[in-house]
């Protein structure tokens, strides 16, 4: 008979009791609060049912965070991917210099977040910013970009595709890297044209590829807190206030821990779904190797 | 391919990464031309002055030096944290049949996809009971069980060879033992590049150590800096000088280990 060890258990318990504390607990102690009419400063808590979700949903702003998010989200993933895919198959075929490229390609990836917010906000400054000047070289008039209503959600966008699809050409390169004897192969033997083999080999081969770079770039967008803090504070009129900001305003500014919670549980059960496609889909992934 | 089509390519290519590049070049530009009025001289990137006026508006009115410093602190202990927790759960999950294995690494792969804003505010009551607020511990404690350190380390344990364990056995090494002798010493670079990408990861962090440190002194870099624009009312050369500062070591890192982040990258995802 095998004696169970005791080892693993032992390796686990550092991490699992930090996961107990600082992840599984508050996920529960979120869901709480959400119940709960909690003054922070006098310490007294009442149950109060469903009624912060209520709240919530009866928000305006909170139905305009939903839409801004989700327009977020459309104008950064689908660009971010695309160039992501563009790029990896330029630089593909760019002979000697694919290396370099691919390396700088990865520099916003690697660069902090405040330091993008900060010189994307001057580059959008309108009488000092970059963009303007050169909008003026084409004739085209001053901006105000970060405080135009309809602009601002635009520029953030932008930083977004920027800070994130150097890592999906990236991803598209290793991918393009696995397939690509095989597909030229069957292509010359078909005889197929470039873009045939692209459109019917190389791009549906790439779909766990695909997979991948949506689901991690859409979570990632989903997220976007530090560029909206540091460059719009979700203004002009909210026109980018999206859904972290939204839940960080209402537990730190404006100190209403339930609709706050309630806010944040409404995030949370939408992210699990997707969260356990992705996760299911990458141990699938892990198993093969 | 034609020649002439590989060199249009290359063309687009070197015109593309300028473009990814432009905001590196105005942060340079910007933060060497001298204070009063630079813009319009440079706006078009052409630098016509040359001045460092604003590097020293910010050694003289911010104590960069000393953020820096905790910057330094900061990220090398939640890093070294994270490796060792990392090393200690991935030889669990990689080397031991056990109870709830499958279990348990689905559940640190979740945690690695939770929108951290979902829980933002009971970690940071969880982080206040224990009186963290505004301390070191209260920024590093909640982030040193790392699921990305884990799952990546587990993919290298994985590869390598059991015959070489099960030597190891023989030779009569217990198992902590065999994780030293045998995974840690085979999986050298592994460890070495999961550990460049989360000081990069975890030098860059912006939510986390700004909900956590309001004291303008215990602040890290990435948050001080923002900080410091808000506090000199956007005065722009000073301020770019501050992030150019505060992006030399990663740009560091990177050029001297790049292989590490283009490669190691794809070990989250994609084998």
């Amino acid at each position: 008979m095998r004696r169970i060890p005791w080892q693993p258990y032992l390796y686990l318990s550092p991490v699992l009791v930090l996961y107990a504390i600082f992840f599984v607990f508050p996920l529960f102690f979120s869901l709480y609060i959400s119940f709960m009419e909690w003054d922070l400063l006098l310490d007294k808590k009442q149950f109060v049912g469903l009624s912060n979700y209520q709240e919530v949903l009866s928000n305006p702003l909170f139905w305009k965070v939903i839409r801004n998010t989700l327009l977020y989200m459309a104008l950064t993933v689908p660009p971010s991917a695309a160039l992501g895919l563009v790029y990896a198959l330029a630089i593909e075929r760019a002979g000697k210099l694919r290396s370099m490229y691919r390396v700088l390609f990865f520099v916003p990836v690697v660069i902090s977040v405040s330091v993008a917010g900060l010189v994307f906000s001057l580059m959008f400054s309108p009488q000092k910013g970059l963009f303007n000047e050169w909008l003026g070289l084409f004739g085209i008039g001053e901006q105000a970009w970060l405080q135009d209503t309809k602009l601002a959600m635009f520029a953030l966008a932008i930083v977004g595709v920027w800070m994130s699809f150097g890592y999906n050409v990236v991803l598209y390169i290793s991918g393009l890297k696995q397939l690509n004897n095989e597909v030229k192969e069957a292509a010359a033997i078909d005889g197929a044209s470039g873009w045939q083999s692209f459109r019917h080999m190389t791009f549906p081969l790439l779909m766990p590829v695909h997979m991948f770079v949506w689901t991690i770039t859409l979570l990632h967008s989903l997220q976007i807190f530090a560029t909206v803090h540091i460059m719009t504070l979700g203004g002009p009129n909210n026109s980018t206030n999206v859904w972290a900001f939204f839940i960080w305003q209402e537990a730190f500014q404006f100190f209403n821990t339930g609709t706050a919670s309630a806010a944040a549980t409404i995030l949370f059960v939408i992210v699990l779904g997707l969260t356990v496609i992705q996760v299911r889909w990458m141990q699938k992934r892990t198993q093969w190797v | 391919m034609k020649l002439r089509s590989r060199l249009l390519l290359n063309v687009f290519l070197l015109l593309s990464v300028l473009a990814v590049l432009m905001p590196f070049i105005w942060m340079l530009t910007v933060s060497f031309s001298p204070s009063a009025d630079p813009f319009k001289r440079v706006a078009l990137l052409i630098p016509t002055s040359f001045s460092l006026e604003g590097y020293k508006q910010v050694l003289e009115q911010a104590p960069i030096a000393r953020w820096f410093m905790n910057s330094v602190l900061l990220t090398s202990v939640l890093t070294g944290g994270q490796l060792i927790l990392g090393v200690l759960a991935a030889y669990a999950f990689a080397r031991y049949q056990f109870r709830g294995r499958e279990a348990l690494f689905f559940f640190v792969l979740c945690t690695m996809m939770v929108p951290p804003q979902a829980i933002m505010l009971p970690v940071y009551l969880v982080v206040n009971s224990f009186d963290w607020v505004n301390s070191y511990k209260g920024v590093i404690i909640p982030h040193i069980a790392s699921a990305y350190a884990i799952f990546v380390l587990r993919q290298f344990f994985m590869a390598i060879p059991r015959e070489l364990e099960e030597a190891s056995r023989v030779d009569g090494c217990h198992s902590v033992q065999t994780l030293y002798h045998i995974y840690l010493r085979a999986s050298g670079p592994a460890l070495f590049g999961v550990g460049l990408i989360q000081f990069v990861n975890n030098w860059n962090d912006y939510y986390w150590p700004f909900l956590i440190l309001s004291d303008e002194m215990k602040m890290t870099l990435p948050v001080a800096i923002v900080h410091f624009r808000n506090d000199s009312y956007i005065e722009w050369v000073p301020t770019m000088a501050a992030a150019t500062l505060s992006v030399l070591p990663v740009i560091g890192i990177y050029t001297l280990a790049q292989r590490y982040f283009t490669e190691s990258s794809l070990q989250s995802g994609i084998k």
